[in-house]
């Protein structure tokens, strides 16, 4: 298990580092995009910054062929600097370089010219973090809850009602329910149509998490419900749970005995996988409702006509290693959570 | 009882039949000669399609879901194909008539679904106590409430009071920073005044007062006391400053209010600014005096100026509200100051003396960011026939040609021989209209209305009331949209079925390449198993690894966003799920004793898979790939809403995307595609998940 555990996580380490090279090899393929500043000091800073870290050369006269990021002139030193990018194996090598000694992934050109990328990724991260987790919280006991309900109730009403919904909600898009909900909710109830900033009241920000939660919520319950219900009715007609009925054991001691102990066993994992999940942002989200986290960051710096790469890629690298690190506790909770499973081992 | 006895009373029978005697003679051989066939079965033969449509039909909700998609599908491609993709009627060269109107249905009046909008606090004129002439009379089909007179920031002529916003916000000039990184000049929004005065004559003293700005502080102890004066949403008090403005003889004068050191330096730059004192920002009212004498000049202007003092933060946007700004003057000439605009490209405000304190204003606080922001006024609410309104009876001026034009139709009929060239004035003129039905006039014409040139007597225009809708499109009836008209007039049902047929497109395009590279790459993987399907096994797990919307931006931003380009970027990543599915299917039927009976007579790889595998493990792959079409759809329609999505093209993620600011006041231009999109997913849901019940009914009922 412990050999199989290190297998994954070594193994994610190179799928993460794969993508993320594979992804910078992408990015920087692109025209590259200089610093965007009205200032013509943090722009200059911004560069010098860049050639100390290995990305651009600053060249005293102009070189033909070569990509130009921007051109300063000093009256006072009569000094001319032309900054051009280097070889993008060259900065790729400067940019691994930089993230093993100085954790520095690079910096923003448009958001926040020339300040950390990653420091900005982080500092957006407790806003999505924030309604994700609320989100969990509510969804996962209300999915499991319902999940339960119609799974016992199967070919009930109850069920019936409950799987519909589930069905209809599971297959609307989350902007779909993202537009009704501000309609319904915001435009028509008088909740904050978009994230309330900063400075806004205690309780205009407390009534700002609602329709952001709320819409997260809908699919997750959904999914949820489905999910648990599903495994619900198939622990339900096994023989074992018939074979603790004959024992003697009532219904209901059979049912948390033994069904519901047993339908957990992929349903756990998942709500672990669900709680890594929350440090990743939904962009659709965010931008409809202006939150500012990661997710909407992303929509930002992927602007057509002002986008900054750097950030983009940071936060892409968050995205991928959220989804890795989700992949690899699902997989290694079914070993711990059911002796069943031995995971990794050869089939005889 | 005693029946039934009997029937075992054997031993009662007679002896021949207990023991009979049986010779073999009493044998005879039947079909001794006989060729024994098989028969046909008496039973009708099914094949595995039929079987498994017998199956499906016997699920409600997948055949139900089935025939939605079916008239979706027929819709997508007949309605665009039918309906002329947009009827933009421009009248004035800037708007259709026919934009914005509601969807309709049923007659107007029905109070649901029928081209009406209730409106909501609309700003009243207490004279005539009708809302002000941009609502057509005629199309205002319920009675009017009047509500109490209150602070609203709905656009009015009717407002007294209230408050003007000038605002900073960030693609306003920004500041100036010299080389040290000072701030030299601040970002500002000035708003001059009215420049119909084109002459002032300076020669009297004049005072300007009541220059109001709200302080934070004081705003939000007053915002706990009066609904009404609440500071706009997302942005921050600014400070202001006042000053004057003038040409003479095409040179500048500035004229420097320095009671509140507002100091801009337009003139004189070198003048630094004292960032802490240079702005008011009073709640109380403020008076400036100044006096010239001996100055005339042109074109004097008044000119606030805001300062944003949050440069840093780009996010937050300074503003200030001006109550008002009055100028006495004790010359005749300065009574003309009380008309005061604020003027940036469109007029925000104009409020003038003679009209009594009326707000004029061109709010639009959303887009434009600066206009009065409230204003006090009666508001009431009634129910609007936006139809009516666009397209209904309207009182023109129809030009003699094209009375001419519908007199040659036979519409309408007039005593002529004397109209159109007659020089003679008619007189005991009579209009008749002779088919209603077509004439775009709604009443006949009266010699009253006739427009004559005064020197010739020749009729050039007359004053009718046409109906729009014929007179505009040409129609013979009122049109309905059952979705309505968006922003250009573009009929909501049409380019909603438009963009449902893209994206269909889209999704089965993109379905068809993933599901036969899925397929490929899923059956070697399967079949040969071993460091084959380990190596391929790994490039998927890679490829996976990366999240979609990642590959899809990354797509886009290099090749650009037009149909192929998406549909490459969908399948880049989109063939993994139908490879894994047809690897497990692979894995599952490879071993079989028929395929080992196949493989040791000798059939090659390639008969191996598609004979034998390929056939059993089909079911479960197409169901798959049906499955796949909404989640394509949902990845398009997802890329599109945010910002990336195709440019010239109609889909319903783009459709959303476009209509998205609409939500608050034409909520329907988003209702019908999202519904339109729902009902595709559920249905496409629901249809796949019967298909995989029909096709492998050992599944039955998992993940519904």
């Amino acid at each position: 298990m412990l050999k199989y555990s290190i297998k994954r996580i070594i193994l994610a380490l190179v799928t993460a580092f794969i993508i993320l090279t594979l992804t910078f090899f992408l990015v920087k393929s692109l025209p590259p995009r200089g610093v965007v500043s009205p200032d013509v000091n943090v722009r200059y800073a911004f560069y010098v910054d860049q050639m100390e870290l290995g990305y651009v050369v600053d060249m005293p006269n102009p070189v033909e062929g070569w990509t130009l990021l921007e051109h300063f002139h000093f009256d006072v030193d009569h000094s001319d600097h032309y900054f051009y990018t280097k070889p993008i194996l060259e900065q790729y090598g400067a940019w691994l370089g930089n993230i093993v000694t100085k954790w520095d992934w690079g910096r923003s050109t448009v958001i926040e010219p020339n300040s950390s990328a990653i420091n900005i990724i982080f500092s957006r991260l407790p806003v999505s973090f924030s309604v994700n987790i609320i989100s969990v919280v509510i969804s996962v006991p209300l999915g499991i809850l319902f999940g339960i309900i119609a799974g016992l109730k199967k070919n009930t009403w109850l069920d019936h009602f409950i799987s519909t919904l589930v069905m209809i909600f599971i297959s609307i898009p989350s902007f779909v329910i993202i537009i009704f909900l501000v309609y319904l909710l915001g435009i028509k109830a008088g909740l904050p149509t978009i994230w309330p900033t900063n400075d806004a009241a205690a309780g205009t920000k407390a009534l700002g998490y609602i329709i952001p939660v709320l819409s997260l919520s809908f699919g997750s319950v959904c999914g949820y419900t489905r999910f648990v219900r599903a495994e619900l009715c198939e622990v339900m007609s096994s023989e074992y749970l018939l074979l603790a009925r004959t024992k003697g054991l009532t219904k209901n001691q059979a049912i948390t005995r033994h069904a519901l102990r047993n339908a957990f066993v992929p349903i756990l994992p998942s709500i672990l996988a669900e709680f890594i999940g929350v440090f990743s942002g939904s962009m659709i989200l965010e931008s409809i409702y202006d939150i500012p986290g990661i997710g909407n960051i992303y929509i930002r710096a992927l602007n057509q006509s002002n986008p900054d790469y750097n950030v983009l890629m940071v936060d892409m690298a968050v995205f991928t290693t959220v989804g890795l690190l989700a992949g690899i506790i699902l997989d290694l909770s079914y070993g711990f959570i059911d002796p069943r499973i031995r995971m990794g081992e050869k089939n005889s | 009882m005693a029946k039934e006895k009997d029937e075992f009373k054997l031993t009662n029978l007679p002896p021949e039949v207990n023991d009979p005697e049986i010779t073999k003679d009493d044998f005879k051989l039947v079909q001794v000669d006989a060729k024994i066939h098989d028969q046909k079965f008496q039973t009708k033969p099914t094949t595995f399609i039929k079987d498994c449509f017998k199956r499906f039909c016997k699920n409600k909700s997948s055949v139900v879901a089935a025939f939605i998609l079916g008239i979706l599908l027929v819709l997508s491609i007949l309605v665009p194909a039918v309906g002329k993709t947009s009827e933009v009627h421009e009248t004035d060269g800037s708007h259709p008539t026919n934009y914005y109107l509601e969807p309709k249905l049923f007659p107007a009046g029905t109070g649901f679904w029928d081209g009406t909008k209730r409106m909501v606090d609309i700003p009243l004129n207490p004279e005539t106590g009708y809302p002000s002439e941009t609502y057509i009379r005629s199309a205002i089909i319920s009675d009017i409430e009047k509500g109490e007179e209150q602070y609203t920031k709905t656009a009015t002529t009717f407002g007294k009071d209230g408050y003007v916003q000038l605002s900073y916000f960030q693609t306003f000039p920004v500041p100036e920073v010299d080389d040290d990184g000072n701030v030299i000049k601040n970002g500002y929004v000035a708003m001059s005044a009215a420049t119909q005065i084109t002459k002032f004559n300076f020669t009297d003293s004049f005072k300007i007062t009541n220059f109001d700005v709200f302080d934070l502080a004081k705003l939000q102890a007053a915002e706990t006391k009066e609904e009404g004066k609440k500071f706009p949403d997302g942005y921050t008090p600014g400070k202001a400053a006042l000053a004057l403005k003038f040409d003479k003889g095409g040179e500048s004068y500035e004229i420097e209010l320095t009671e509140y050191k507002s100091v801009f330096n337009i003139g004189t730059s070198e003048e630094a600014i004292d960032v802490s004192s240079e702005f008011a920002s009073f709640y109380e009212e403020h008076a400036v005096e100044k006096s010239w004498s001996d100055k005339k000049v042109e074109n004097p202007s008044l000119e606030i100026r805001l300062k944003n003092e949050n440069t840093k933060d780009s996010s937050r946007n300074t503003c200030i509200l001006v109550k008002s700004i009055k100028i006495e003057s004790t010359g005749e000439t300065s009574e003309l100051f009380n008309s005061l605009s604020f003027d940036n490209g469109s007029i925000c405000l104009n409020r003038t003396a003679k009209t009594g304190g009326v707000w004029a204003c061109k709010n639009d606080i959303l887009h434009s960011r600066m206009g009065a922001y409230l204003s006090k006024a009666i508001l009431c609410s009634f129910t609007y026939d936006t139809y009516e309104a666009a397209l209904g009876t309207d009182n023109v001026d129809v030009p003699i040609s094209d009375i001419d034009k519908w007199v040659d139709a036979g519409y309408l009929e007039y005593d002529s021989g004397i109209l159109p060239g007659g020089v003679k004035i008619p007189s005991a003129f009579k209009c008749v209209i002779l088919d209603p039905a077509k004439c775009p006039l709604k009443e006949a014409f009266t010699q009253d209305d006739l427009v004559y040139n005064t020197d010739t007597g020749r009729v050039i225009k007359v004053h009718a009331k046409v109906m729009k809708y014929k007179t505009l499109f040409g129609l013979e009836s009122m049109p309905t949209f059952i979705m309505g008209t968006d922003q250009t007039g573009r009929d909501m049902f049409i380019y909603v079925f438009e963009g449902l047929r893209t994206s269909l497109l889209l999704g089965i395009a993109t379905t068809v390449i993933c599901f036969l590279f899925g397929l490929l790459w899923g059956s070697v993987s399967g079949y040969f198993g071993g460091n084959v399907d380990l190596v391929m096994e790994r490039f998927t797990d890679i490829l996976s690894g990366v999240p979609w919307i990642v590959v899809m931006t990354l797509t886009i931003i290099h090749l650009g966003s037009n149909f192929l380009t998406f549909a490459l970027a969908l399948c880049l990543t989109g063939w993994i799920g139908t490879a894994a599915t047809t690897r497990t299917q692979f894995y599952r039927f490879r071993g079989r004793e028929y395929v080992l009976a196949s493989r040791t007579l000798g059939a090659s790889h390639g008969r191996l898979i598609a004979k034998h595998i390929l056939p059993n493990a089909m079911g479960t792959i197409i169901t798959s790939a049906v499955l796949m079409v909404p989640s394509v759809i949902f990845s398009e329609a997802t890329i599109s809403y945010l910002g990336l999505g195709f440019k010239n093209l109609a889909s319903l993620g783009v459709i959303l995307a476009d209509n998205q600011i609409e939500l608050t006041n034409h909520p329907y231009l988003l209702i019908f595609p999202s519904v339109i999109i729902a009902l595709l997913m559920i249905s496409f849901n629901l249809f796949g998940n019967g298909l995989r019940d029909a096709v492998n009914p050992s599944l039955k009922g998992e993940g519904e």
